[in-house]
């Protein structure tokens, strides 16, 4: 069993904010490309996590080959065909790119789109991104439709400002696309509000089966009422995991903690074994990252993939 | 007993006084001398026991049996003229089982060999419950560990994490300790 996502990475800028650097990675076993990765600096709109500073929104690289990918040979030598990075904004001002990098793999089923609404005044989301693997026809299907504000994993990330997850996505009245999703073997969905500038809206969906999840467990974390404790408003995992439950219960503070932390600073965070190779079949959790989400310079939640 | 499989290690091939006592026992054996492929050679043709007779017993023979220990431990006596304090303590260190200065207990041979494989097997009991006692410690400190955590974050008393622990433990049917490995890598996550 493997997951698609073979590589996740935060780029922070640096001491001018001029550039952006390595901060934090999961390799897993590619220790060559992990070298190859941490000395890399970019430039506003230059690589993958340049651009996506540039655009102002998430971005989608399908083929590297010939790209404005910058370590092309380094990626390639590894299996790495794909990426997707992710800016974190707290209004003009970049906080970090989050990349993920990944490998071609008949066997995985899932996806990884950006929808968007183009300009302000349009009510409906279109796919204007995404990676799809093998899944051809589900990707044809996608990006034909126009979502409304509400409907869809997009439309209600997008209508709540908040993320949305959605188990069993085959059968959910919410999910339009249900039954292409189910014929595409796809049960989970995520759907993350990334960017709400004046002139567009941008949400990510990350799509995944059973057998090929995204992550161990993903959870959401809202600040409470009265905004001073983070709360875990939901936890996903393929396999009841009551570990992880116990963990949701607590609650967070703003700068305890890894959760606090990116609570306090709006950066999203890498923790734990960074060297250790996802492995989905073994239920323990090693190692987590935590992207906010961001309105209007607030905290709305927090996403943890927990791998 | 007589089928035992010996490797003598001879500093000069052309002693043959202890060989001559392994061919009137009765044991099969084979003759060779100390080099760099000694370890090579045990892990080839798998002795029940190694008979060295050494005038001076070198420090990279107590490292090779040091490593041999560590790979697949085995009955080691020693004869040699070598009576210095610091080449007696590496033998004990090296688990050597007998340590026989002179030549004169040649014609004892067989119960030195009795004696030396009967101390072997104590040795590798007392090791294996050394090291049972060890994990058991070991798991004990992570279990207190996982313990504070639950109790700190969850506000449990200590009966309650321990039983929580327990249950997490059972409901995936790995040990106690392995279940406080995961809740401290869990806690981790979130430090």
């Amino acid at each position: 069993m493997k997951t698609f996502i073979k590589v996740t990475e935060i780029w922070v800028p640096d001491k001018q904010r001029t550039h952006l650097e390595f901060g934090s990675g999961l390799y897993g076993g590619l220790v060559e490309f992990k070298a190859a990765s941490e000395q890399q600096q970019f430039a506003y709109n230059e690589g993958l996590p340049g651009k996506a500073w540039a655009e102002g929104r998430p971005l989608v690289l399908k083929e590297f080959e010939q790209s404005y990918f910058k370590r092309t040979a380094a990626a390639k030598a590894v299996g790495l065909t794909c990426g997707i990075a992710i800016p974190v904004f707290s209004g003009d001002f970049l906080l970090a790119v989050v990349v993920f990098l990944c490998a071609d793999d008949e066997h995985h089923a899932g996806a990884i789109e950006v929808w968007s609404n183009q300009r302000s005044s349009e009510q409906s989301l279109t796919v204007i991104d995404g990676y799809y693997g093998s899944l051809h026809h589900f990707e044809q299907i996608s990006r034909d439709i126009n979502v409304a504000k509400d409907q869809g994993l997009a439309g209600l990330a997008w209508a709540q400002g908040l993320p949305v997850l959605i188990d069993d996505i085959s059968k959910a009245d919410s999910f339009i696309r249900a039954d292409d999703a189910e014929q595409a073997g796809i049960t989970m969905g995520i759907g993350i509000p990334v960017s709400d500038s004046l002139s567009a809206s941008y949400i990510m969906t990350f799509l995944s089966a059973k057998a090929t999840p995204l992550a161990k467990r993903i959870q959401i974390w809202v600040p409470d009422l009265q905004g001073e404790q983070l709360i875990c408003l939901e936890g996903y995992s393929k396999n009841p995991n009551e570990l992880a439950q116990l963990f949701e219960t607590t609650t967070v503070t703003k700068g305890v903690g890894a959760l606090g932390r990116v609570w306090l600073t709006g950066m999203p965070v890498i923790t734990g074994d960074h060297e250790l190779d996802y492995n989905p079949e073994l239920i323990s959790l090693s190692s987590m990252l935590a992207i906010p989400v961001i309105e209007q310079g607030r905290l709305k939640a927090i996403v943890s993939f927990l791998f | 007993m007589n089928k035992l499989n010996v490797l003598l290690i001879e500093q000069d091939p052309n002693i043959t006084s202890l060989e001559n006592e392994l061919k009137a026992i009765g044991f099969i054996y084979l003759k060779t001398q100390y080099d760099s492929t000694f370890l090579r050679l045990v892990k080839d043709i798998v002795p029940n026991i190694i008979i060295f007779n050494l005038d001076i017993c070198s420090n990279t023979l107590f490292s090779d049996l040091k490593t041999l220990n560590q790979q697949s431990a085995l009955p080691i006596i020693i004869f040699t003229r070598d009576s210095h304090v610091g080449t007696i303590e590496l033998a004990i260190k090296a688990d050597v089982c007998a340590f026989i200065v002179g030549d004169s207990e040649y014609k004892r041979l067989a119960s030195i060999i009795n004696v030396a494989m009967a101390r072997f097997q104590h040795q590798q009991l007392l090791k294996a419950a050394l090291e049972e006692a060890c994990a058991k410690l070991e798991d004990r400190k992570l279990i207190d560990r996982a313990k504070a955590i639950l109790i700190k974050t969850q506000n449990f008393t200590e009966d309650e994490a321990y039983h929580t622990l327990r249950k997490l433990a059972m409901d995936r049917n790995i040990s106690l300790g392995e279940m406080a490995k995961n809740v401290l890598a869990m806690s981790e996550l979130f430090k």
